[in-house]
């Protein structure tokens, strides 16, 4: 009798509900959680088929399973146990995981079921699917919502660029009169002019064509903004270019008493788009030139390093503070704005210079210190990016 | 003495290409749009035509398509003047005809250089 109490203590402390059925599928023991769990009273169930706890529907599938289970009896664990739906007294289904052990006794064939009720695991999972739902959808939703953010972001650049490019075209067609007629006028073919007219001429002249310098700038800017800035590389003699852009840049130069100075050692032909090569130096030149007081000196230094041509803008003016060697190079960007100096220009020079180096696959930097003068060094492969890229 | 024709829509820019032209010697006729451009062109027989490429309706292509198809104007040096200075804009001009290209603003030695460089 004190075995049987606690075999039965043990049996009705176990969390899982606990059955067996003997050879016919009748129950012939259950736990009190079983009782709890389906809602019946032990003697309701005892004897009776454990297929009174399944699903009408699912009754003669379990049978068949039973009569196979008898010949090929084999103990389920937990882990590996069916997933099934048990049904209640009242008819209420659930959730349950099933272990099976089959045990031969005198008494005959029998089986224990371990039952566990899922209906809370089934429920977390089923909010963790929902929570991951939830997210996958809101991740897609901010998606989206960036995806049409960035195309509204680039519209408005493509627009805005648009808008540059034919503001640009607008505003040299009356500067085209401007220029033209001032020019004529100073030609003094209609007509002589006093001193100080041709004076005034020559102001009308020098702006319009500041302004034109601005406009392009501008223009320049936008192209690069909008990627539509396309290199043309060719091969030509650097040193011919620096010659070249010296000339362009050298009245200017001696309007303001300053000496040139060049060396260069670039002995091969060098690939890029020779325009645009001109426009770097002329940019660096005439900044060199405009941030260094009367009588000073430039410098320009070209060499081959490596598969590089560096070339090295010197002059003996300002300098920039260390803490501008980097924002220099940004757009609106003036030294000036900082450092009793000259203000003139977009404040785009320094920043199209850049790019223009940085599309050619080079690199620039500064080297200065206020009052100490200063260096732009910038590189250009010997051979065009793109060319490379086609394996030419 | 060339006949030079200029088309433009704005007088200023007709009158100073005139100016430059006449006193390099030149007989200089205006057109104020693409289709007058085209109606002087044959009346005229020009030497020589400056086309302004933005012009309101037939603009500087439409008036070069129409011309060289006129055997007259097979030949007939035709410089493209624009204010725009998008890069391919030269070569577009080039593949639609034009045998010369300036841009606005013009230089007047620029332009007087292209002239006799076509004229010659």
């Amino acid at each position: 009798m004190l075995l049987e109490k606690r075999f039965r203590e043990l049996l009705d402390a176990a969390p899982d509900a606990i059955m067996q059925v003997d050879a016919e599928g009748r129950i012939i023991l259950l736990n009190r959680v079983a009782e709890d769990m389906f809602g019946y009273s032990r003697d309701e169930l005892m004897g009776r088929p454990v297929e009174a706890l399944i699903p009408q529907e699912l009754h003669a599938r379990h049978v068949e399973h039973r009569a196979h289970y008898r010949q090929q009896p084999m103990t389920r664990t937990m882990g590996s146990g069916l997933a099934l739906e048990a049904i209640r007294k009242d008819g209420s289904r659930f959730p349950v995981e099933i272990s099976l052990s089959p045990s031969e006794s005198a008494e005959g064939f029998r089986v224990t079921a371990i039952i566990r009720d899922t209906t809370e695991r089934r429920t977390a999972e089923e909010r963790l699917r929902k929570v991951q739902e939830d997210y996958t959808q809101r991740l897609a939703e901010a998606n989206a919502e960036l995806e049409m953010t960035n195309r509204e972001l680039e519209r408005a650049n493509r627009l805005k660029s648009e808008f540059l490019a034919s503001m640009s075209h607008e505003l040299r067609t009356p500067l085209h009169t401007i220029i033209g007629f001032s020019e004529l006028l100073a030609e003094k073919l209609e007509g002589p002019l006093n001193e100080k007219q041709m004076r005034f001429v020559q102001h009308i002249h020098k702006d319009a064509l500041h302004l034109l310098e601005l406009i392009n700038d501008v223009l320049d800017i936008s192209k690069i903004e909008a990627d539509r800035l396309e290199l043309r590389p060719e091969a030509f003699d650097f040193t011919a270019l620096i010659a070249e852009s010296l000339a362009s840049v050298r009245s200017l130069a001696d309007a303001k008493s300053h000496i040139l100075e060049t060396t260069s050692n670039v002995p091969t032909a060098i690939e890029a788009d020779r325009l645009r090569v001109k426009q770097i130096l002329v940019n660096l030149l005439s900044n060199a030139i405009k941030f260094t007081p009367e009588g000073g000196r430039i410098g320009l230094e070209a060499r081959v390093q490596d598969s590089f041509v560096v070339v090295s803008v010197s002059d003996t003016g300002i300098g920039i503070p260390a803490e501008e060697h980097e924002s220099i190079f940004e757009k609106f960007h003036q030294v000036g704005a900082t450092t009793k100096g000259v203000r003139e220009g977009t404040g785009l020079g320094l920043a199209i210079t850049k790019r223009l180096v940085e599309q050619h696959g080079g690199r620039i930097w500064v080297q200065s210190k206020p009052q100490q003068g200063s260096t732009f060094l910038f590189t250009l492969p010997l051979e065009s990016a793109e060319r490379k890229n086609q394996g030419a | 003495m060339k006949k030079v024709l200029v088309a433009d829509d704005k007088d200023t820019g007709r009158e100073l290409v005139r100016t430059v032209l006449e006193k390099a010697g030149h007989e200089v006729f205006e057109a104020s749009d693409g289709e007058a451009a085209v109606v002087e062109a044959l009346r005229i027989q020009p030497d020589l035509i400056i086309l302004d490429i933005h012009m309101p309706g037939l603009d500087g292509f439409g008036v070069i398509e129409k011309l060289r198809r006129e055997a007259a104007f097979l030949h007939t040096p035709i410089i493209a003047l624009t204010a725009s200075a998008m890069m391919g804009d030269r070569e577009r001009a080039m593949a639609a005809g034009f045998t010369g290209y300036i841009t606005k603003p013009i230089r007047l030695d620029a332009l007087r250089a292209e002239v006799e460089r076509l004229l010659a």
